[in-house]
């Protein structure tokens, strides 16, 4: 349905987005998850044609977007990060110049942006003017409007962004529904967010891509194996390593500038281990640390945000 | 079309419904309600020679300063307002095209320019008991006004691709404007040819003249049509350069 091919965006001589390929299957509801400044709105709009990238293609129901952007363009339902709408307008005028826009035929506007209004509970402020609403009704009005044309492929970037908690809530329930039919690529950077809504993600981190897979792929991943990295002052000979390896159990280990690294599948006890054999054999121990994998490094960066988020709310 | 038309109705409205739509209509008034009061009262001084009222409007400073302060302020907020809020990610990803969504902005501020008009032909109705109208004159002033109008929103149009601040847009396409006027006030001071044969080509108020005595010389629409084609071009690709910033 969707299919991103290397995309690569650079601003002068910052790299934004760095080689990023993946594809979306149809139905398929995708995560893409990352933290601040990840480059994630910069991804997105590259997909959606509004940013061109410096290289790279995107494909969308088998229509590349820059070469042929009107008919990709109606294949995509576009909620950009900050949701601007004509303030001075009433919702449903608003709703029907969008619909124009869309190139809906006349005889199809109002039935198009009834449903839209109704799926996106959104009828009750229709006949009102959008300067009045409060954020979450605005984002509810601008969800209804990217629903308008059916678009097969729905992208929303970090929709719940500024919402208090209640209207948070009532957003996230709304996508779920949204995906239940549609393909649907929802970026954020709250973990809980992507655990609640989506069955794929995708990772990036510094314009990369670091991981692509479920979200089960990725706790096993994250709970697997593990590198330690251990130091002694001492130059200590290979049987020594050997013994060392047996002692932990040790699947792998290889030797690098000094240091030893050992892959291991229960860290806590390696650890102990080690420390207890560097005793034993008189040995300095000068560090004995695991080696960060980006994986597990960004998912501790997006849960201590939360945290922070979260104390941030509280005071 | 359709999608031209979307944001046609969006803008001719926005200028309807604001505060800002009605303070320009009020001004606008004011100012040709004086010019009016002005010509009045020289054209019934027995003493004067008769002149066409709209042969003496277009020789007066009126037009020019409704030309150079006026339009800019007309066309500042087309793009640079969407550009400050964001919105203009909202239009570029719907199916339109940077030339159509240029294009329905630029028919939007026309229509209203030619709305803030339309209440001046009630100073013809009013004179026209008092002295013989040439009808054919008449119209043809007002296609003067009309097109020279098009040609300066144009240039406004494409200032407004330029910059997210609305006063800047507005300084931008002041300064353009002068430069085209610029030939009209020089012709006090070229008198050499064949630079002055140029200017005659350029001089926007004498050509406002010549519509006023009911000429309309064809290489004056090649003219104006051109600018404007010209303009509304530069501001799409404008647009499209915003992308890539």
């Amino acid at each position: 349905m969707l299919e991103a091919r290397s995309l690569t965006r650079k601003y002068g001589d910052f790299t934004a987005v760095s080689d990023i390929s993946f594809s979306i299957n149809e139905g398929e509801i995708v995560g893409m998850l990352g933290p601040n400044g990840a480059g994630k709105t910069t991804t997105l709009r590259m997909l959606t044609g509004f940013l061109p990238p410096t290289s790279g293609t995107v494909r969308i129901a088998d229509i590349d977007i820059f070469e042929n952007p009107k008919e990709a363009k109606k294949q995509i339902g576009y909620l950009p990060e900050n949701v601007a709408l004509y303030p001075e307008m009433r919702v449903e005028e608003y709703l029907y110049m969008r619909a124009r826009l869309e190139g809906i035929r006349k005889s199809e506007r109002k039935k198009m942006i009834n449903s839209a209004i109704e799926e996106c509970l959104i009828e009750d402020v229709r006949h009102q003017i959008i300067r009045t609403l409060s954020k979450g009704y605005k984002q509810r009005v601008a969800l209804a409007a990217t629903l308008l044309h059916k678009p097969k492929v729905l992208i929303l970037d970090e929709p719940t962004v500024g919402l208090d908690p209640g209207q948070i809530i009532a957003i996230r329930k709304l996508i779920k529904e949204l995906g239940k039919e549609r393909t649907l690529i929802l970026s954020t950077h709250i973990l809980p967010e992507v655990e609640l809504i989506c069955k794929k993600v995708i990772i990036i981190d510094k314009g990369k891509k670091i991981a692509e897979g479920t979200l089960d792929d990725l706790a096993k991943q994250l709970k697997g194996e593990e590198t330690l990295i251990v130091q002694f002052k001492e130059k200590v000979k290979e049987e020594t390593i050997n013994e060392l390896s047996q002692a932990v159990k040790a699947k792998n280990v290889y030797l690098d500038n000094g240091t030893i690294k050992l892959l291991v599948k229960e860290q806590d006890k390696a650890r102990e281990t080690i420390f207890n054999f560097a005793v034993a054999k008189n040995l300095t121990l000068l560090e004995l640390s695991a080696e960060k994998k980006s994986l597990e490094d960004i998912f501790v960066r997006l849960t201590t945000q939360e945290n922070l988020e979260l104390e941030e709310e509280k005071q | 079309m359709n999608r031209i038309v979307a944001v046609l109705t969006r803008e001719l409205r926005t200028f309807l419904v604001s505060p800002m739509g009605w303070g320009i209509i009020i001004a606008f008034l004011l100012y040709t309600g004086f010019a009016f009061m002005l010509i009045i009262s020289v054209l019934i001084d027995p003493r004067a020679p008769f002149i066409n009222p709209f042969r003496f409007y277009s020789e007066s400073f009126f037009f020019w300063m409704f030309l150079l302060f006026a339009t800019p302020v007309l066309t500042m907020r087309l793009f640079s307002e969407e550009r400050k809020t964001g919105s203009i990610e909202m239009l570029l990803t719907t199916p339109i095209s940077e030339g159509e969504a240029v294009i329905g902005k630029f028919l939007g501020v026309l229509l209203f320019y030619i709305v803030l008009w339309l209440p001046t032909l009630v100073y013809i109705f009013l004179l026209k008991d008092k002295i013989d109208f040439d009808w054919g004159n008449i119209a043809s002033w007002y296609l003067g006004i009309i097109l020279i109008g098009a040609f300066y929103l144009s240039v406004g149009t494409f200032a407004s691709t330029l910059t997210r601040n609305q006063v800047i847009a507005a300084m931008y396409a002041f300064i353009m404007s002068f430069l085209l006027l610029l030939p009209s006030f020089l012709t006090f001071i070229v008198t050499g040819e064949p630079l002055k044969t140029v200017i005659s080509y350029l001089d926007v108020l004498s050509h406002l003249q010549e519509f006023s005595a009911g000429v309309v010389d064809s290489r004056r629409l090649v003219y104006y049509l051109s600018g404007i084609a010209f303009f509304l071009f530069t501001a799409a690709r404008s647009l499209e350069m915003v992308k890539w910033r």
